[in-house]
């Protein structure tokens, strides 16, 4: 069963068209990402499957049923723009947000308290939220969008604000909801994390669809035309313009886009040539970051 | 509608639990005693002893007379008057009047009476005292000189009379308040209550659909409108909302209401013991005056909270709200208006068409009822009217907020917000 299935969406803001024509499907128990430059229509398409928003044309069906007030129960949403009452204390806050969920006072107390241990707020219960840190207030958001566990869970952005640690947190836990069975949806710019961890994408741009499918498979028909290199001395022999078609610097690391047809090995051989000393030359599908930035670009061309 | 009622509850535990609403609940009540307190303590402390005080007679004959009728007696059964001197139509009147006024200030003298030589014509008479103006003394002066007075006229008209007192005591007036359902004797105070209560009305239809914007405006800019409105229909967040605010609003009325009942029933008891001496204040609140003081609560909260919370959905910051809540707080501000006349003629067709009008309805009909109770078909008009603006409002608040609850950042143009009804 689809989790999410959106069938000719569009919504209008004015004369600005955000989303046009779209048709996504999500499969049940994926983690999905939604990639997508800024002001391309992803928070719009994701808060129409929450109906924050109502599509002014085409249908959403969350879990097979037209989306209603007994289907938003089962989803849990984690958005962009992170804010929850100031004044309430943690506890309070969490138990209210999960009764409008369903779920019964006590059964909320319990996950709570389960959750704000588990995330190292044991003590910050009973403070105001506003007497958190925002980091602090970050996780308490997390977590007041999976207390109900929702069968689905939209995360806007989810890595934003977030220190190594905490990111890590929070990655061990998406995939092991992954594992339980709930379907995650995942808006990013980081194309790390999507590499890393998302079964499916579906790359949007100015409200089109522009790349869609199994993240492995999207990757493997690029097939490996990029090499990663890590090298300290001289650079020259990356001016190769036969055999090398475009590079991305990284400071010590530099990825290249070899030319259709090129021997990786003629490179290798240049390098050591020019006297640079490799610490890495690993032969590599094309980064997810490279494939937006061409679908992108062609796009926009 | 179970999410409705989590919101209401939300609204309504936030605000109660909070010191401001202790503060603002018990500051009226306390307020209102206090003032009573100070009045009774501030009142002049009776007469505790025998007034000294001497007669200037310039009119000859009678100084005796007056000093006769001044018999009154105080609690203890003291005289309250001692005539310690009398001074018949001296020679020089000006050095008697210095020699009085300095035993005055020396504290030999209380008080002095001057009967000017023409009284009988109809000249006053002067009193003389460190404090002139102590009611308690000079109504008993007024009445014996009054009566000496009349009795030296009637002596030279040559009638004489017995028992002048009895027959020049004052007539005392009942007011009765004749209204279209029946009668009512007038207590006096109409006028402060209706004013003191439809102010109390106007300063809580303000404060409480203010209260309501601020919730709004709260929700959008701490952003956690977006998983509210993930979780429960925009319109059942905004009644939820105005249903936990109005709850809080009533809980408040309530406790000012049982309040005014426990003054009323023991108000006479409480002013006995601060001053033994002062008549007893009266607190007449007619339940049903109370219960129409709630109704238009209600529906004034309603009715303005729907607009209050329009304007919180439609700006996202605090200055925003403060400009533009003003129109709907001029609305409010503009029903007392027309108190003046009100107040003078509360059946004039002005007032009538002014209390069906609903944005005064509120404040206006509530005015007109407790000073003269309207006829109930203009009351029943009133309210139905008030609860047709009410659900147009309602609708359009809810209109409104559904799409401006998620727009942050530059205000919209009112030809935006109307676009925006059409959304909807």
């Amino acid at each position: 069963m689809d989790a999410v299935l959106l069938e000719g969406v569009s919504k209008y803001y004015n004369s600005v068209t955000a989303v046009n024509h779209l048709d996504l499907r999500v499969g049940e128990g994926s983690l999905y990402g939604l990639l997508g430059p800024n002001g391309a229509g992803k928070t719009t398409t994701l808060r129409m499957m929450m109906r924050v928003l109502v599509p002014d044309q085409g249908t959403v069906h969350i879990f097979g049923e037209p989306i209603c007030d007994r289907v938003q129960d089962l989803t849990g949403y984690l958005p962009e723009e992170r804010g929850l009452y100031p004044r309430m204390k943690v506890r309070e806050v969490l138990r209210f947000l999960a009764a409008l969920k369903g779920v019964a006072e006590g059964e909320a107390n319990r996950r709570a308290r389960q959750w704000l241990e588990r995330l190292e707020l044991a003590e910050w219960g009973e403070k105001k939220v506003i007497d958190l840190s925002k980091g602090m207030q970050q996780k308490v958001q997390f977590i007041a969008a999976v207390l109900h566990q929702p069968r689905l869970l939209i995360l806007d952005e989810p890595f934003s604000g977030l220190d190594p640690l905490n990111a890590q947190v929070l990655k061990d836990i998406m995939l092991e909801m992954r594992q339980h069975g709930t379907t995650l949806i995942l808006s990013t710019h980081r194309m790390e994390q999507v590499e890393m961890m998302c079964d499916f994408i579906c790359l949007i741009h100015q409200g089109s669809k522009v790349l869609e499918g199994e993240l492995a498979a999207i990757k493997r028909s690029y097939g490996k035309n990029t090499l990663r290199i890590q090298y300290s001395g001289n650079g020259d022999f990356l001016n190769l313009s036969a055999l090398i078609e475009s590079t991305n610097h990284y400071g010590a690391m530099v990825e290249a886009r070899l030319r259709p047809g090129a021997d990786p090995q003629e490179i290798l051989k240049r390098a050591v040539e020019c006297g640079a000393r490799i610490t890495r030359f690993e032969l590599i599908e094309p980064p997810l970051n490279d494939i937006f930035i061409e679908k992108v670009s062609k796009a926009d061309a | 509608m179970r999410k409705l009622w989590l919101v209401a509850k939300r609204e309504y535990l936030v605000r109660v639990r909070t010191r401001a609403f202790l503060i603002s609940t018990v500051s009226l009540p306390l307020i209102t005693l206090a003032i009573l307190f100070l009045s009774l303590a501030l009142a002049r402390s009776p007469q505790d002893h025998p007034l000294k005080i001497a007669l200037l007679d310039d009119a000859g004959e009678l100084a005796g007379s007056v000093a006769k009728r001044l018999s009154g007696k105080l609690p203890d059964g003291r005289p309250a008057f001692d005539v310690t001197r009398t001074i018949n139509q001296p020679g020089q009147p000006a050095k008697a009047r210095d020699e009085l006024r300095a035993e005055l200030r020396r504290g030999q003298l209380d008080a002095y009476l001057v009967i000017p030589h023409d009284v009988l014509q109809g000249k006053a008479g002067e009193f003389y005292a460190k404090d002139p103006g102590d009611g308690a003394v000079t109504a008993p002066l007024r009445r014996a000189l009054t009566e000496a007075v009349v009795a030296r006229r009637l002596e030279q008209s040559g009638v004489h009379v017995d028992d002048l007192p009895k027959l020049l005591r004052s007539v005392d007036l009942t007011l009765v308040r004749v209204t279209g359902q029946g009668e009512a004797e007038e207590k006096g105070q109409t006028y402060l209550l209706a004013m003191a209560l439809a102010t109390v009305l106007y300063v809580t239809l303000l404060t409480y659909g203010i209260a309501t914007m601020r919730s709004i405006l709260e929700e959008k800019a701490t952003r956690i409108v977006e998983i509210l409105v993930a979780s429960i229909r925009p319109s059942q967040l905004l009644a939820g909302k105005i249903v936990g605010v109005a709850g809080v609003g009533l809980t408040q009325f309530l406790i000012w209401v049982l309040t005014a009942a426990a003054l009323g029933a023991y108000g006479s008891a409480i002013t006995k013991a601060v001053q033994p001496q002062a008549r007893p204040v009266q607190f007449h609140l007619p339940l049903s005056l109370l219960g129409y003081l709630v109704v238009f609560f209600l529906g004034g909260y309603l009715l303005y909270a729907a607009l209050y919370a329009a304007v919180g959905a439609v700006v996202s910051s605090e200055e925003d709200a403060q400009q533009m809540q003003w129109p709907v707080t001029f609305l409010v501000i503009l029903a007392f208006v027309p108190f003046g006349t009100i107040l003078h003629d509360p059946n004039s067709p002005a007032a009538i068409v002014l209390s069906l009008i609903p944005f005064f309805t509120p404040i206006l009909m509530f005015l007109r009822i407790a000073l003269e109770p309207p006829p109930f078909w203009q009351i029943a008009l009133s309210i139905g009217l008030l609860a047709l603006a009410i659900f147009g409002l309602i609708r359009f608040a809810g209109k409104v907020y559904r799409v401006g609850v998620l727009m942050y950042g530059k205000r919209p143009s009112l030809i935006e917000i109307f676009r925006w009804m059409k959304y909807s």
